[in-house]
């Protein structure tokens, strides 16, 4: 059984994995300077990935 | 192509940066938080809005307050989310959401959506197809094809249900100049072809695949390409064609005649029958699973008797750049109550054939002349009271228009359960014998069609 905050990590990672999908769905038709700036968005959302998989870790 | 005006609401950046992106071709303006959007939306005019629902950690899905703003001012709203629970959903509809997307496959759904917007909009400013391609007054059809039109830009297949002559083929060009495909409208009347020819002419054929095939030739499957294939009398098909068509339509691929290398073919499909595909299935003359795939969305065209209104705007239209002719209102009268079995069509050849006579007014005696000697099918939907069953009553006799009112409604009846009689037997509370009696003197088969 889930609680409220995992459900709140849960609805988080979704959306971040979500949008780092549609990201690499883009990617490949963007220009080198979208690329570099898209790219530096996607590390943000793959760390931010990593944290809330640790934050669902914890007890 | 238009820009659209475009708000979006999302708060994460990579969204906000997948969202710009898919929008680059229409003015879209990104704000990551609410007050910013109900400020944008108060101060702006959008014609669409994409909205995120849970606006940071911890928030209790305040997008939703955006949307009820934005719906209030007419944006149209969509939700795009990672909070797609039933509960959600139904909250984000009831405050005016028209569309909802889970996020994640933005690519092809943002499109769609842009897609289906331009298209309705393109729908609901084409009002004026009733007065030119496709001509009604009558609210019924008026509504009817609307609400067709809406599906015209999807992917989903139509069919049209009417009697000959009400306008099937009209209205499947109308759907297909308002599908925004960019292949041809293809045309094919089933009924026109023995099974062979049917097949070489929907796969076509390679050159010698048999006698008489000088020539190879492309068929109209190919020829529909990224466009429509309109299927007319898809019920008088064989069986064993609407196999051949199934696999066709379910794999986009068929084989010419002749041919072992396979032809790709993306069309979509718009059907039209005379008569209910429930009953061909239930006499084993359509197949179920064809049924199933051409069958998205269904109109039914009412025959002209039961839209006496549209019988003068139809006049007036067949006569616009030619010669024009005048009514008396008796002739109008008579002209609204006849039965016009063979609809539309009929009421133009009837109006050509006006056009070439003597007379450019015409009145209720040339119009019985023209019209004595034709079959009269089905009375007219006129309502006690009305002055064209007014006008045939004086013509004819109470005792005649009174059958026509009988002959009229059981027809209708029957028309409307499907052809069962039991039901029109209750729902018209007569008697057995009087519904056989009005078939046997109207000349009607059981199911309210003319033998």
């Amino acid at each position: 059984m889930t609680n409220g905050k995992d459900n709140s990590l849960l609805h988080d990672l979704r959306s971040k994995c979500a949008s780092l999908k549609s990201a690499a769905e883009l990617y490949k038709d963007c220009s080198p300077a979208e690329k570099k700036e898209m790219l530096a968005l996607m590390n943000a959302a793959a760390a931010d990935i990593t944290r809330l998989l640790a934050q669902l870790g914890q007890p | 192509m238009n820009k659209l005006h475009i708000l979006v609401l999302e708060d994460d950046k990579l969204a906000q940066k997948v969202m710009s992106a898919q929008l680059a071709a229409h003015d879209a303006e990104v704000v990551g938080d609410l007050p910013a959007a109900l400020k944008k939306i108060a101060g702006g005019a959008y014609d669409i809005g994409f909205f995120d629902l849970m606006l940071g950690p911890d928030d209790d899905y305040s997008g939703l307050k955006a949307i009820a703003a934005a719906a209030a001012r007419g944006i149209y709203c969509v939700v795009v989310s990672s909070s797609d629970s039933d509960e959600i959903i139904d909250r984000a509809y009831a405050l005016g959401a028209r569309d909802f997307y889970a996020k994640g496959n933005e690519e092809s759904n943002v499109a769609d959506i842009l897609r289906k917007f331009i298209q309705n909009r393109k729908a609901a400013g084409a009002a004026d197809i009733f007065t030119s391609a496709f001509i009604t007054c009558d609210p019924e059809t008026r509504a009817a094809a609307g609400e067709a039109l809406k599906y015209a830009p999807t992917e989903l297949p139509i069919m049209i249900l009417g009697p000959s002559g009400t306008g099937k083929t009209s209205l499947a060009k109308i759907l297909h100049e308002h599908s925004g495909r960019d292949g041809a409208f293809v045309s094919i009347n089933c009924s026109a072809y023995t099974e062979d020819l049917l097949e070489a002419e929907l796969f076509g054929h390679k050159k010698g695949a048999f006698t008489g095939a000088a020539e190879a030739r492309k068929g109209r499957l190919l020829e529909a390409h990224c466009g429509t294939l309109f299927l007319d009398e898809i019920g008088t098909m064989s069986l064993t064609m609407q196999m051949k068509l199934l696999k066709a339509i379910e794999e986009r691929s068929f084989y010419p005649l002749g041919s072992e290398k396979p032809e790709k073919s993306d069309f979509r499909i718009i059907s039209a029958t005379l008569e209910d595909p429930q009953d061909l299935i239930a006499r084993g003359k359509m197949r179920f699973d064809l049924f199933q795939r051409v069958h998205g969305y269904t109109i039914s065209l009412k025959p002209l008797s039961r839209r006496a209104c549209d019988v003068a705007p139809l006049l007036q239209h067949f006569t616009k750049g030619g010669r024009r002719l005048s009514f008396t209102q008796e002739a109008k009268a008579y002209l609204e109550a006849y039965s016009w079995p063979g609809n539309v069509r009929e009421l133009k050849k009837f109006t050509d054939l006006l056009s070439s006579g003597a007379e450019g007014r015409v009145d209720l005696q040339t119009v019985q002349r023209h019209l004595k000697g034709r079959p009269e099918g089905i009375a007219a939907a006129a309502c006690p009271g009305d002055d064209g069953l007014y006008a045939y009553a004086l013509a004819h006799g109470l005792e005649a228009a009174l059958d026509k009112v009988s002959g009229d409604l059981i027809t209708r009846s029957l028309r409307e359960n499907g052809g069962k009689r039991t039901r029109t037997l209750t729902d018209l509370k007569i008697s057995t014998r009087l519904l056989y009696a009005t078939l046997k003197r109207l000349g009607l088969d059981g199911d309210g069609e003319k033998k």
